[in-house]
């Protein structure tokens, strides 16, 4: 990662915290709902978080050379591709499993939904592999 | 794909930790390369080539089987 990239991410932490701050506040003066009383607190813990990451990749040498390792290693590259390959799969066949559940209970909008995400996740794979075609 | 970077690696009397710092990839790289769990990419492949003084065929044994 380089410095204006981190520098990029540092900020966009310091935007995450600030919505939190500004959706948690506006939940508790009860302007918006729980849930997005919830979701601000959600992102300033993950402003927050990402912040301290960022600020140590900039002062410590040490965590900094970690990180780059991790980053720019390629067979962690290699695992995290694969990983997520495989989320993917395993994610549409828990679809087809409960769409065909659904079906059998009845629940025709549930089904409809697990079908729809199904069609959805094989749209994007194919857009994917298309714009990836023209990469490589 | 069978290669001899374990015994490149004794030979020249250098640890993983050492070799994986050279090549700026973790350790644990190092380690699956060496059990040949894990084929490198060319880039990766030349690099450690080169950490060894010999041609990537010398470090990499391409086995048909």
């Amino acid at each position: 990662m380089n410095c204006n990239k981190a520098l990029r991410r540092m900020l966009l932490s310091i935007i995450w915290i600030i919505v939190g701050i500004v959706l948690f506040a506006l939940g508790v003066m009860g302007i918006l709902d729980e849930f997005w009383y919830g979701f601000g607190s959600a992102a300033i813990a993950v402003g927050v978080i990402q912040l301290i990451r960022h600020i140590l990749y900039r002062t410590n040498d040490e965590y900094k050379t970690k990180v780059d390792v991790k980053v720019n290693d390629e067979r962690n590259r290699f695992l995290s591709s694969q990983a997520w390959a495989w989320t993917g799969y395993v994610f549409i066949l828990c679809c087809a499993a409960a769409a065909i559940v659904f079906k059998i209970t009845g629940e025709d909008e549930l089904c409809s939904l697990c079908a729809t995400g199904i069609g959805l996740m094989v749209f994007i794979y194919f857009v994917t592999y298309m714009i990836l075609i023209r990469k490589y | 794909m069978k290669n001899r970077i374990e015994e490149l690696r004794k030979e020249k009397g250098i640890r993983q930790d050492e070799l994986s710092n050279v090549l700026g990839v973790s350790r644990q790289t190092i380690s699956s390369l060496e059990n040949g769990r894990y084929n490198p990419s060319i880039t990766l492949a030349y690099k450690i080539a080169k950490v060894f003084d010999l041609a990537i065929e010398d470090v990499f044994i391409f086995d048909e089987e």
